[in-house]
């Protein structure tokens, strides 16, 4: 039933939505490619649900166009596309029982009763649910309720699967290896997924390609490597993980590279296609290492807090040269640093990225 | 792309069964009857045992059918305006909604039966005549120790303060026939004096006319002013109840009859009219527990009505306090002169 | 597209003129009344139908909304420019075109993106709209219109400025110590009692239902509703008989306790009681879904939040009823607004606009001008109310039931709570079943309270059961009436409750220009009274082009929309209740919003359906002033006869046709609730343990 991939799976163009004097989602363009999940990231009020409820046919755009298997849906109702979704909430019926639920949007369509609920049985035992068919909703853990939804939402074989923030009602726990159940059910189904969340590291972790939207725009669009490595601007830079973000000055770019000025030190980084003034540098929080003793780097610092976490240990280190405090992650538990103590503190520089002193649009 | 217009389509069937109105076939004739429920089905079958004719009858009070003809003038429904107090009779002929015709059968009516065809040009005719009077309940006077009333003048003794019940004529054609009733017996000033001392007595005015006859059966009150027959009725269930025709006089209402205007069984509407004025028909109200005097001399007179020798009535001017102008004035005079005064 | 072969077919196929006649009718399709019998006019009415089918087939949207558009317009025109005589009523061929004018309009809209691309939910807001705008809007625009007018039929501003200021409606003599105040003022301090009691106590009972173990909560239901199913007057009537100067209970207190005996029933005392007696019941049921609807675990939050029974209750679960506290508040004082029977019973010498319009209009003084003007008095009480109740509920959210199974218990009473309920509870009971008690043995005796010799003569009249040559027929005057009623009562039930509630969801779930206004439009047959009701729909609907005086349809379509509101009322209510997402999560699993709202919705509100259902059901049975300017001989009414009868002091008679058809309704009642059965959200019943197994909880 899917076309070869002439067309990406879903498209965007320009598209916004307000309701009345307020854009929740300015002119974007996206393509989404067929089997792959893509995650919407961003802060709340972003944006990012919006976008999803507008592939689902929830909400219409008010301006723009939208494309799935190069079909225009801008005007199709939600029950016309062939998209599913789970919900924040789940959006269980609470008055069917898991096996109804399950086959609801078989019958929907047209399906003999029986066929659905063979259908529906068998997704209900990829999920891990066998056996608690006759159940209602509310007689479920938070997380088989979850998987209900899921379950509710694949049978259908949509085009298009999409989550809306699937994690946030579950604890921690679960919460990753439901993140995994969900990444193994795609990459196994070779299902087109949106994924809208809000918490990073479920990004990294499940996704193709991570969307990061704010105020109604896209700020940055690439795999989980690119934003991590390459964050476009301080906001991705400190939204993707963590990112010391150090001011430091562009003296000259030379081909890829850039050289700067940290504090007192001079060294070459790549430019990013940065101009020389004034610029930051994301540093992240282990590529800092710091170790007792006088070794000759160029910075010193002070530890100011210290936390320790099991595996790691986490430390505020204040570099006096630089004038700024660095959040460090030390591998290295069994040599704990006290607080007070005067550090070596040196950057692999491999593991920073220069973003533009200020994000401007 | 072809969703169920459920709603839509449910409404269309279901309208499919209801929709068929009475047959409008020759040989059924529509009646707005404005007696009392018993009277009117037993003339409607009498009616059709007469004649073959199917009479489709709709009760409703004399208001009502009035308010009814006036919203249908443009199509009119009904064929037969039958029974009801005379003055809206008097205005449908004024407002034409009713129209002319002579019965052969108009030669047989006692002379108000008569006059009520003549002042209306003949666009209604007396079908029976209904005395005003009041009613006392034997059993609570004897409680209260006091004497009988026999006169509109025994109504304003102190001892019936808070025990006498009226309609209120603004609502009521009852109680709007008492008020012209007193009006004519005393001239208007002295009647005005009297409903203000009589408001002295007055528990309350309710807005139905007959509402006074079953305050006194079940002893609410102790006398209510209403028409004799009405009181007679409630007194077949409730002993206790004493009817009065006063002794100073008395107004009337007389029932009437028309043919309502744009009629669509002209012919039958004209034989139920015929009818209706016959011995034969007017004998049914007796039977049926409605005892005002009928209109043709021939109709024995029920035995259970009141007896018309012995009631005064006064010489009731229904061109005068028919019209409505008179009316307007004499209610609003009412309204802040008596039972707003206080 | 089945639509556009219903529109081609409208015009070749189905009789256009003539609905009144069914279809076996003499009038031919439109096409052929315009080739040869002269009606060429009809002709106009082509071109939407030629646009719709090439739009339709280009699935061109604009030019597809054009056509259905225009069909409506174009029809319109020509129903009423050529009105009169040249041309009969309209017929099934007109009805069909406008329907499928209609929903082609809708499709033309649905495909340019209006109400997020859904057909159906265009279709139906259009539907809604059209048929409130023609079956309320229009009849009470030809009512209202009147009050301009003289006596002679000319526009009069003076004349209503001096109607509308009339001492009669606004006078405040009763606090300067007249006999009587303005019936204005007089029907706003009712409204107001009543509404706000009707709503506590209907409160009272709902908790007891929901939150307690009472050990008889059926028969508090059944004693509840009892009221409702009774004819308005009958109450009254049957108050007179306990409390009335010679009622049985004033008897008693002055024989044995020599407490004078005293007229305190006529009046406002009296009537307060009536009327509670009456509504009460409606806030129980609109109070009883929105508490049942309440999310235990908000409760049990509270309570995990140090807060005890008491303000859990006052801070959790009365701020979450609030839009049935409304709701149930705004129906009670609407009710009490429009009440007929009862002012007329019990009121003496305590005036209220809606008796004063009914004796306006009927009354010796014959203004219909007069009543005109105290009705739009009465509306603009109802609109203030309205506008009011929608400023309290204001724009929370009350969403209780959200898509993640809920598996709490609702908490348990405050005790002081608990004791004021039943203190509440208890004494209504008594007072509810010596009154039905009254009715019941009413019909068997000769003149309760003064012959009580038993008696079969009432029964036998209005039921009797012959037995002729031909076998058994129906010998009671009452047969008759007693089928018209029931078929009629039977139709309008599943109408009223279903528009009811597909206005609710539209008015909830939808947003489209002029909600607000079309909000208040379907309260205004409820809030005026059914005497305006029904003169309203003579003039309008006795003549061309719409023409349905004399057919049983104008009275089902009357009880529809004049009953429709408390179905709307309780369904808003409910849906405030329920997460959004479980419709949105029905859409995206394909299911069009006809089968989500079926499927989802429906289920979920059931105690709404049951609530539109039954309302829709009893009044049609017991409604008076509406309809009987609309019975015709053929259609006459079981109220219509016992109004009849009662007026003549046929008391016996009209008390056992009361009894008869409250035993009736219960048994009908008895099957609805079998029918669409209890709510299944699996929220555990109060008191029961957990159900650990699946199989059981299947039960």
């Amino acid at each position: 039933m899917t076309l070869p991939s002439d067309h990406p799976r879903v498209q965007f163009r320009t598209v916004g939505k307000s309701y009345g004097e307020v854009a929740a989602v300015r002119n974007i363009s996206l393509d989404i490619a067929a089997g792959t999940l893509v995650t919407l990231l961003g802060p709340s009020g972003c944006g990012k649900t919006s976008t999803l409820r507008l592939i689902a046919g929830l909400e219409h755009p008010t301006s723009g166009r939208i494309l799935i298997d190069g079909q225009d849906v801008t005007h199709l109702s939600a029950a016309e596309r062939d998209v599913s979704m789970v919900f924040q909430s789940y959006a269980l019926f609470p008055h069917m029982n898991v096996l109804e639920n399950t086959a609801y949007g078989l019958l929907a369509s047209g399906m003999k009763r029986r066929e659905a609920e063979e259908s529906a049985v068998a997704k209900l035992k990829a999920v891990g649910l066998a056996g608690f068919e006759r159940r209602l909703p509310s007689e479920l853990s938070g997380g088989q309720q979850q998987r209900v939804a899921v379950a509710r939402a694949i049978v259908l074989e949509p085009k298009v699967l999409l989550f809306d923030e699937p994690l946030s009602n579950l604890d921690a726990k679960l919460r990753r290896q439901v993140r995994d159940d969900i990444r193994a059910l795609q990459q196994n189904l070779g299902l087109t997924v949106v994924y809208v969340t809000h918490d990073q590291d479920e990004a990294l972790a499940v996704s193709d390609r991570i969307v990061v939207m704010q105020g109604g725009f896209i700020v940055q669009d690439g795999t989980p490597r690119d934003l991590y490595e390459r964050p476009a601007n301080r906001f991705i830079a400190d939204f993707i993980g963590n990112a010391n973000l150090i001011p430091v000055q562009v003296m000259a770019c030379d081909g890829d590279l850039a050289t700067i000025t940290l504090g007192t030190v001079r060294m070459q980084v790549p430019h990013r296609g940065l101009s020389p003034g004034p610029a930051l540098m994301a540093i992240r929080p282990h590529a800092v290492r710091v170790a007792a003793g006088k070794t000759g780097v160029p910075f010193r610092g002070r530890v100011c807090k210290a936390a320790y976490l099991g595996g790691h240990i986490e430390y505020v280190v204040a570099i006096e040269t630089v004038g700024a405090e660095v959040f460090v992650i030390d591998g290295n538990v069994h040599a704990p640093l006290a607080v007070g103590e005067v550090v070596d503190v040196s950057i692999l520089v491999a593991d920073t990225a220069l973003v533009p002193a200020s994000d401007e649009k | 792309m072809g969703f169920r217009f459920t709603l839509g389509l449910a409404t269309v069937l279901s309208g499919l069964g209801m929709s068929a109105p009475a047959a409008r076939a020759e040989g059924t004739v529509v009646v707005y009857c404005g007696v009392n429920e018993a009277w009117c089905r037993a003339a409607a079958k009498g009616f059709e045992e007469k004649t073959g004719i199917h009479v489709d009858m709709t009760r409703q009070s004399a208001g009502e059918i009035y308010a009814r003809l006036r919203a249908e003038k443009d199509n009119p429904r009904g064929d037969i305006w039958f029974g009801g107090t005379g003055d809206p009779h008097l205005q449908a002929a004024d407002d034409k909604v009713t129209e002319p015709y002579q019965s052969p059968a108009l030669g047989q009516l006692r002379d108000w039966a008569q006059n009520q065809a003549t002042r209306s040009g003949n666009r209604t005719v007396g079908l029976y005549l209904g005395a005003l009077g009041f009613g006392y309940n034997a059993k609570e006077l004897a409680e209260h120790k006091i004497t009988a009333p026999a006169c509109w003048a025994d109504l304003l003794k102190p001892a019936f303060k808070g025990e006498v019940q009226m309609a209120d004529p603004n609502a009521s054609g009852t109680a709007w026939t008492m008020l012209a009733t007193i009006v004519q017996l005393m001239g208007e000033d002295k009647a005005f004096a009297y409903l203000q001392a009589l408001n002295k007595n007055i528990d309350q005015y309710p807005s139905a006319g007959a509402a006074p006859a079953m305050a006194v059966g079940r002893g609410e009150t102790i006398v209510g002013v209403t028409f004799q027959h009405d009181l007679i009725d409630v007194a077949k269930t409730y002993k206790e109840v004493r009817v009065v025709s006063p002794c100073e006089g008395t107004g009337y209402e007389i029932g009437s009859m028309s043919v309502i205007a744009g009629t669509r069984h002209p012919v039958e509407a004209r034989k139920f009219y015929d009818w209706a004025l016959t011995p034969e028909a007017q004998a049914i109200a007796g039977k049926n527990g409605s005892f005002q005097i009928p209109s043709n001399v021939g109709t024995p007179v029920p035995p259970e009505a009141p007896d018309i020798s012995k009631v005064k009535l006064i010489n009731y001017d229904f061109a005068k306090y028919g019209s409505s102008a008179e009316r307007k004035r004499l209610l609003t005079r009412w309204s802040t002169d008596v039972k707003n005064a206080r | 597209m089945p639509w556009v072969i219903g529109f081609w077919a409208s015009l070749v196929v189905v009789p256009w003129y003539g609905l009144e006649a069914g279809l076996s009718s003499q009038s031919w399709p439109a096409a052929a009344e315009a080739a040869w019998h002269g009606r060429s006019w009809l002709l106009v009415l082509l071109p939407p139908v030629l646009l719709a089918s090439l739009a339709g087939g280009l699935r061109w949207p604009r030019l597809m909304a054009l056509a259905g558009v225009s069909g409506l317009l174009l029809l319109a025109l020509e129903a009423w420019l050529i009105a009169g005589k040249s041309q009969p009523p309209l017929g099934w061929g007109a009805l069909v075109y406008a329907s499928c004018a209609l929903v082609v309009a809708a499709y033309g809209l649905a495909w340019q993106g209006w109400c997020r691309g859904d057909v159906f939910i265009v279709a139906a807001i259009g539907a809604v709209c059209a048929s409130t705008l023609v079956f309320v809007g229009y009849p009470v625009s030809c009512v209202l219109i009147s009050a301009f007018r003289d006596n002679a039929g000319h526009l009069d501003f003076g004349l209503f400025a001096a109607k509308i200021t009339d001492r009669s409606i606004w006078g405040l003599d009763c606090l300067t110590g007249g006999r009587n105040c303005g019936v204005a003022w007089n029907s706003l301090a009712l409204a107001c009692i009543v509404g706000v009691l009707s709503t506590l106590i209907g409160l009272a009972f709902a908790l007891i239902a929901a939150r307690t173990h009472f050990p008889a909560k059926r028969l508090l239901r059944l004693m509840s509703i009892l009221p409702v199913i009774t004819p308005p007057f009958v109450i009254g009537m049957s108050l007179i008989l306990l409390f009335g100067r010679s009622g049985m209970v004033t008897a008693w207190l002055n024989h044995w306790l020599d407490i004078p005996r005293s007229r305190w029933i006529y009046g406002m005392t009296g009537l307060t009681l009536a009327q509670l007696l009456a509504f009460t019941p409606i806030a129980f049921l609109v109070l009883l879904g929105v508490l049942q609807g309440v999310s235990p675990s908000m409760e049990e939050a509270s309570q995990t939040l140090r807060s005890g029974r008491w303000r859990t209750f006052t801070k959790v679960t009365w701020p979450l009823i609030r839009p049935g506290l409304a709701n149930a508040f705004l129906i009670g004082f609407i009710e009490s607004l429009a009440d007929f029977g009862n002012p007329v019973m019990i009121g003496g010498n305590f005036r209220v606009l809606s008796t004063a319009v009914y004796f306006a209009v009927v009354g010796a003084a014959q203004d219909q001008g007069g009543a005109a003007v105290l009705s739009i008095v009465l509306l603009a009480f109802s609109l203030t109310a309205f506008v009011l109740q929608r400023a309290w509920v204001g724009r929370r959210s009350y969403v209780t039931v959200s898509g993640k199974g809920d598996s709490g218990q609702p908490g348990a009473l405050p005790r002081s709570l608990h004791v004021v309920c039943l203190g509440v509870v208890l004494p209504w009971i008594v007072l509810t079943a010596s009154i039905y008690g009254i009715i019941l043995v009413g019909g068997f005796v000769k003149a309760i309270g003064s012959d009580n010799t038993p008696t079969w003569e009432y029964f036998l009249t209005a039921f009797a059961i012959g037995h002729g040559d031909h076998g058994f027929f129906l010998a009671g005057s009452a047969w008759n009436s007693l089928f018209t009623t029931l078929k009629v009562a039977l139709i309008a039930m599943p109408l009223t409750a279903g528009l009811g509630i597909l206005t609710a969801y539209l008015l909830s779930r939808q947003r489209f220009a002029g909600r607000g206004v079309f909000e208040f439009l379907t309260m205004l047959s409820f809030a005026i009274p059914g005497t305006v009701i029904g003169i309203s729909y003579i003039l309008a609907f006795n003549t061309a082009p719409i023409e349905l005086t004399g057919t049983g349809l104008i009275m089902v379509i009357a009880f529809v929309f004049r009953n429709m509101p408390v179905g709307i009322r309780a369904g808003i209510a409910n849906l405030s209740q329920v997460d959004k997402s479980l419709d949105e999560a029905s859409l995206t699993l394909g299911a069009r919003s006809a089968a989500t709202l079926r499927r989802v919705i429906l289920p979920i509100l059931r105690p709404a359906v049951v609530t539109a259902m039954v309302y829709a059901f009893v009044r049609a049975i017991t409604s008076v002033s509406a309809v009987i300017f609309l019975v015709s001989g053929e259609y006459n009414l079981a109220t219509v006869y016992i109004v009849g009868r009662a007026e003549f002091g046929e008391y016996g008679l009209a008390i056992v046709y009361s009894a008869v058809l409250i035993v009736i309704i219960v048994s009908a009642l008895l099957a609805i609730q079998l029918l669409v059965g209890e709510r299944r959200i699996g929220r555990r019943e109060i008191a029961q343990k957990r159900v650990p197994t699946p199989e059981l909880a299947q039960a």
